[in-house]
């Protein structure tokens, strides 16, 4: 029976030492609070109180990362396309320092929100597995749709996700 | 006791481990950079290959090689 | 001339091209390349005390590299690449005794030699979600010489991809039909076959550095020999062993990387060596970078190397005065700049190697005459769209 509850409390403390390695946002769940800093030093916090109401889409990427360097500007003509039927993209950059992330700004200019995140702090919020990660929020925060990596093909996908996230609202 | 020393092993071992993944996925900005790669000039170094294996007796390293010339 | 089989221009296993867990699912590379170098690899000619008779031109040789490497759909990437050389200039024939009692060297053919060589080879890669699979076929052709080979590897992430495993095997199918083989009594047609397999694991230490080791192991069997030498006659079976360990670290203040690589080669011919090398690759502005390497090695000689040609011996019993058979050491330096402009990228590269008995760190029991020096100067080119 000792033994039993030794076996017990390592399996404990086996699941508390690599969860706290592990712990990742995934389908279903509540979309975490947050509260970022801008990239921009002229534009306020992005916070999700401020953004209630909004389907979001919300994105982990660095200048290095050649497929979030591609898969940016497509996610640029996206929220155009659909941010009158309310999406809010965000895109979070973990460059450190958050110049590499700037410079890459100046080539190609994004319109929408973009915290900095040079910590990593957000991207432990969300627990982010890959680069790059995006979730897809609905209007009362649940997480509808993890995805990770982004390869040729991918922005059909997450175009459809988005559609039907903003449909069912 | 050795039931003890077993736990506080296994309980090192994945501290260990999870020291380890300490480079998160978000903080491989340097080893993504160009000049960290293992081989930065593929054709630079298939030269190289070639040329030292032409002039030396070694071979073989870290990839596999395609077929043989006859080049001295 | 073409004694020795050598390793193709083409390197089969494309893993090195990946990094090591930069991102948990690997994808095809997002863009496509295409790169072509050009080099002059140029041997110094030996001197009259070294060779009393003959051509004292040593090769002379023009590369043209090219690859191609695109990404297709989702899952695949595809590879094209081609070289073509062209060579000129004279071998070492056979060794002799010269007045002073020391080896002479004498170089093949009063008018030189004129070759060529093509080699293509075609490859895809398919990417699963933590590691991919590759595969490659290939052919060079050359006056005398003729090679066919395949390859395969595989690798996969684990451990967060913070561990990458990789192996590959290759398989190659060469046939050695020497040039005016009646007229000097060479073989008329040979064939030799190798089989290599390579285990290698890397592992990310921490933010600024990552190792790897790799064994590989060769098997050649078949027609080892070199066909032009007047005498040379080695085992038809050879095994070759390599381990190889190398080092990546980035210094943040000195916006720089450093590369370490060691290898360690052991062969059944009797041959054992050591390779050390080491780049710096230092990042000048946005656009620059400045690469001085430099490289040490040295083998011990093979247990049948001769440097002076016995014709009294019995044919049966091995012997060659190949002088890449030789105890030696070698130091070569190069320095390569690199400019980087979005989608192009320019490396211009120059490089001296010095091969000589007085630079081994293995025993020299009978130093060779024939060891090499070159220079060798590349430009090439990467356009990525």
């Amino acid at each position: 029976m000792l033994l039993l509850r030794r076996i017990q409390t390592t399996i404990a403390l086996l699941l508390v030492l690599v969860g706290s390695t592990t712990f990742a946002v995934e389908e279903g769940d509540k979309v975490p609070v947050f509260d970022f800093a801008s990239i921009y030093a002229d534009k306020p916090n992005i916070n999700l109180e401020g953004l209630e109401g909004k389907t979001l889409f919300i994105d982990f990427w660095a200048s290095w990362c050649a497929p979030c360097v591609l898969s940016l500007p497509l996610y640029n003509e996206m929220y155009h396309k659909y941010k009158d039927q309310g999406l809010e993209v965000i895109a979070i950059n973990v460059d450190n320092p958050i110049e590499d992330g700037l410079d890459f700004l100046l080539d190609t200019p994004l319109d929408f929100l973009i915290p900095q995140d040079p910590e990593g702090d957000a991207a432990e919020l969300f627990g982010v597995i890959g680069m790059p990660s995006s979730y897809l929020i609905s209007p009362d925060g649940n997480v509808e749709l993890v995805h990770m990596g982004f390869r040729s093909g991918d922005m059909e996908i997450l175009e459809e996700e988005v559609k039907k996230v903003l449909a069912s609202d | 006791m050795s039931t003890a020393r077993s736990l506080v092993t296994i309980i090192l071992a994945v501290a260990l481990l999870s020291a380890c993944s300490q480079v998160r996925p978000w903080e491989r900005g340097y080893l993504a950079r160009k000049e960290m790669a293992w081989n930065t000039d593929a054709l630079e170094s298939a030269l190289n290959d070639h040329i030292f294996f032409s002039k030396e007796a070694a071979s073989g390293g870290d990839n596999t090689a395609g077929g043989g010339c006859g080049c001295n | 001339m073409k004694p020795k089989p050598s390793r193709s221009l083409i390197a089969l296993s494309t893993s090195a091209l990946a990094l090591p867990g930069i991102s948990l699912a690997d994808a095809p590379p997002t863009q496509s390349t295409a790169s072509y170098k050009i080099s002059n690899y140029q041997e110094d000619d030996l001197s009259r005390k070294e060779a009393p008779f003959g051509d004292l031109d040593r090769y002379n040789i023009d590369v043209h590299q090219f690859k191609l490497i695109s990404p297709v759909g989702r899952n695949f990437s595809v590879n094209i690449d081609a070289n073509y050389e062209t060579l000129t200039g004279a071998s070492p024939w056979f060794t002799s005794v010269g007045l002073d009692g020391n080896p002479d060297v004498n170089l093949s053919g009063a008018s030189g030699i004129r070759d060529k060589r093509t080699e293509v080879s075609i490859g895809a890669r398919y990417y699963l979600e933590n590691g991919s699979i590759g595969s490659s076929i290939g052919h060079s052709e050359e006056d005398d010489y003729r090679a066919s080979y395949v390859g395969f590897n595989g690798e996969r992430h684990f451990n967060n991809d913070l561990t990458t495993v990789s192996l590959a095997f290759s398989h190659s199918a060469d046939d050695i039909f020497p040039t005016d083989a009646e007229l000097f009594g060479r073989v008329i047609s040979e064939s030799k076959y190798s089989s290599s397999a390579v285990i290698s694991v890397s592992q990310i230490i921490n933010q600024f550095s990552t190792i790897r080791t790799a064994f590989s192991s060769t098997e050649q069997r078949g027609f080892l020999s070199d066909p032009y030498k007047l005498i040379d006659f080695r085992p038809d079976n050879k095994t070759q062993l390599a381990w190889s360990n190398s080092y990546r670290r980035f210094f943040v203040n000195r916006n720089a990387a450093l590369h370490l690589n060691y290898r360690y080669y052991h062969d059944d011919f009797g041959i054992s060596s050591h390779t050390i090398d080491t780049s710096w690759f230092q990042n000048l502005g946005r656009n620059y970078q400045l690469v001085p390497s430099i490289r040490y090695y040295s083998q011990s000689a093979a247990d049948f190397f001769t440097n002076i040609d016995d014709f009294l011996k019995p044919l049966n019993e091995y012997q060659s005065s190949d002088y890449r058979l030789a105890a030696f050491g070698a130091i070569s330096g190069g320095l390569s700049l690199v400019a980087d402009f979005g989608n192009w990228t320019a490396t211009l590269t120059a490089e001296r190697y010095v091969a000589s008995d007085k630079y081994a760190a293995y025993k020299v029991n009978q130093p060779s005459t024939a060891l090499v020096k070159y220079n060798r100067i590349s430009l090439g080119f990467d356009y990525s769209f």
